[in-house]
């Protein structure tokens, strides 16, 4: 029992934080990421956040630092998945705020 | 036969000739393009909004909308802060390119008290056509290399070309053709759509809220707004051509601006200008 | 198990349990105080549009944020409207703090926290 219960706590404090991330995983993170901008440069509505976000992924990426190179490539392709979102959204709506 | 087909030919030239001299567009159908309608309802919506705004103070802007702000603004109108762009842009506007040609020579009027018509829609190339890009185009077909849109020499000639037609109202056209109203309504589209992380159009802080202050700038009404152009404005400590104002506009909604000339922003200058048909050219003009 | 061990072991999880909630799972725990997130303008940026005690040269473009246990008695409508106010009003120009990821809904929550005392 005592055995049982110090190993679950073992797991606890080791298992707290992921798995650590790999270049590979910032590669994949990262292809993601490019694309989602690509497609909202194509929408001619790429935010400074993502354009930021990008970048300091692979700055963190090329320092060795993984976790956080993939956290700010998954950060940047949140972001521009939702300027997509708003180029599409506003493709329909903007006529309701014209001065008739 | 020989009748019938006279008459014809001639209800179709009268025809014709109505629309040539009228310079009108069809009726418009409902959904369709009308930037007839959309200038008046424009127009109706500021003057009813400000009705003690005299019409043509629309094109001062902020100082338009806030008594203590145009007390500041008149304290300096003596000593005006963009005359050394009007004197540089005079000096350079006369300088002739390496090729003995010179800047009038890719005008009407030698570039003297034109600014009023600019933007036109070129029915030839199909595209909206700005005053910069005439600058610039006219110096590269002359050998010499294009200026920065968001620089001081693109500034210093633009504020002389305006300088020189003080006074003279807008005379923005679109002709009757579609790609011309495609362009117009495009450069609608781009003043009312959301863009940038922080989310606003043109419209959201000029159409919904001139007058109002955003911690203690004072918004401008989007009636007028092209008319001061370039201007001089304190906060950059020096001049801004239109592409200079419509990136960091883009970037300070936290949007990554589109290059400077890029067709949307001239389709948007083309819509503005036309919004600002009859009111008065007012360039170079000062800002905060 | 003997009881010596027992409370041994008992000790050990409650500071294993009180480390792992100190140490705060959501990021928020080390974001600033509410105040600081309002009046940053990298972060909600308020004072641009609204007037709110305890800050200065507020913009007018929104409404002064004052009264606001009274205003807002439900704590959610307060938090959905700096999420994203377009859900309640479309024609709003008040930025969509949430839906446009830019600011985390801790940071939200202690901004809504910061309002509630104004």
């Amino acid at each position: 029992m005592r055995t049982y219960l110090f190993a679950a706590v073992m797991c606890l404090l080791t298992g707290a934080a992921q798995a650590a991330s790999t270049e590979a995983d910032f590669k994949t993170a990262l292809a993601a990421a490019v694309a989602a901008e690509q497609e909202a440069g194509a929408l001619k509505n790429q935010w400074i956040p993502t354009e930021q976000a990008l970048a300091a992924a692979k700055k963190a990426a090329a320092a060795g630092d993984f976790n956080a190179a993939v956290a700010q490539a998954k950060e940047a392709e949140a972001l521009a998945k939702a300027s997509i979102a708003q180029a599409k959204e506003q493709q329909t709506s903007w006529k309701a705020g014209v001065i008739r | 036969m020989k009748i019938v087909r006279a008459i014809t030919s001639v209800a179709v030239t009268i025809v014709i000739a109505a629309f040539v001299v009228a310079g009108a567009r069809p009726a418009a159908a409902a959904d369709s393009i009308d930037p007839d309608a959309d200038f008046k309802a424009f127009r109706d919506y500021f003057t009813k909004r400000f009705p003690n705004v005299p019409l043509n103070d629309f094109v001062n802007g902020p100082y338009s909308m806030d008594a203590e702000l145009r007390k500041q603004w008149e304290a300096i109108d003596d000593f005006p802060p963009y005359d050394f762009a009007i004197d540089r842009g005079k000096q350079m506007f006369a300088t002739p390119f390496k090729n003995g040609k010179s800047y009038g020579d890719c005008f009407a009027d030698k570039g003297i008290g034109i600014r009023q018509n600019y933007p036109y829609f070129d029915l030839q190339s199909g595209e909206v056509i700005t005053l910069e890009l005439v600058l610039n185009r006219c110096r590269e077909t002359n050998g010499e290399e294009p200026y920065s849109y968001v620089k001081d020499e693109m500034a210093s000639l633009t504020a002389y070309m305006a300088f020189t037609s003080r006074g003279k109202p807008f005379d923005i056209k679109i002709p009757n053709d579609p790609r011309a109203l495609k362009a117009y309504q495009k450069g609608e589209e781009y003043f009312y759509t959301r863009r940038g992380q922080l989310n606003f159009s043109c419209a959201s802080c000029h159409v919904q809220n001139p007058g109002n202050h955003i911690r203690t700038e004072v918004l401008a009404p989007a009636l007028g707004i092209v008319a001061a152009m370039p201007i001089y404005r304190s906060e950059w400590n020096g001049m801004g051509t239109m592409s200079r104002r419509l990136v960091t506009c883009n970037s300070q909604v936290r949007g990554v601006p589109l290059k400077p000339q890029d067709e949307l922003y001239r389709d948007v200058e083309y819509y503005l200008s036309y919004m600002s048909n009859g009111l008065p050219v007012s360039g170079p003009g000062a800002r905060p | 198990m003997r009881g010596g061990a027992a409370r041994g072991t008992a000790l050990f999880v409650a500071a294993v349990l009180a480390v792992v909630l100190l140490a705060g799972a959501p990021a928020s725990a080390q974001a600033l105080p509410g105040q600081a997130l309002a009046f940053d303008r990298s972060k909600g940026n308020c004072l641009t549009c609204h007037d709110i005690k305890g800050g200065d040269a507020p913009g007018n473009v929104g409404p002064a944020l004052a009264d606001m246990k009274t205003r807002f008695p439900d704590r959610k409508e307060l938090t959905a409207i700096v999420f994203d106010e377009t859900k309640r009003n479309p024609r709003t120009v008040m930025p969509p703090f949430g839906r446009n990821l830019i600011l985390t809904d801790g940071e939200i929550e202690a901004i809504v926290d910061f309002l509630y005392t104004r």
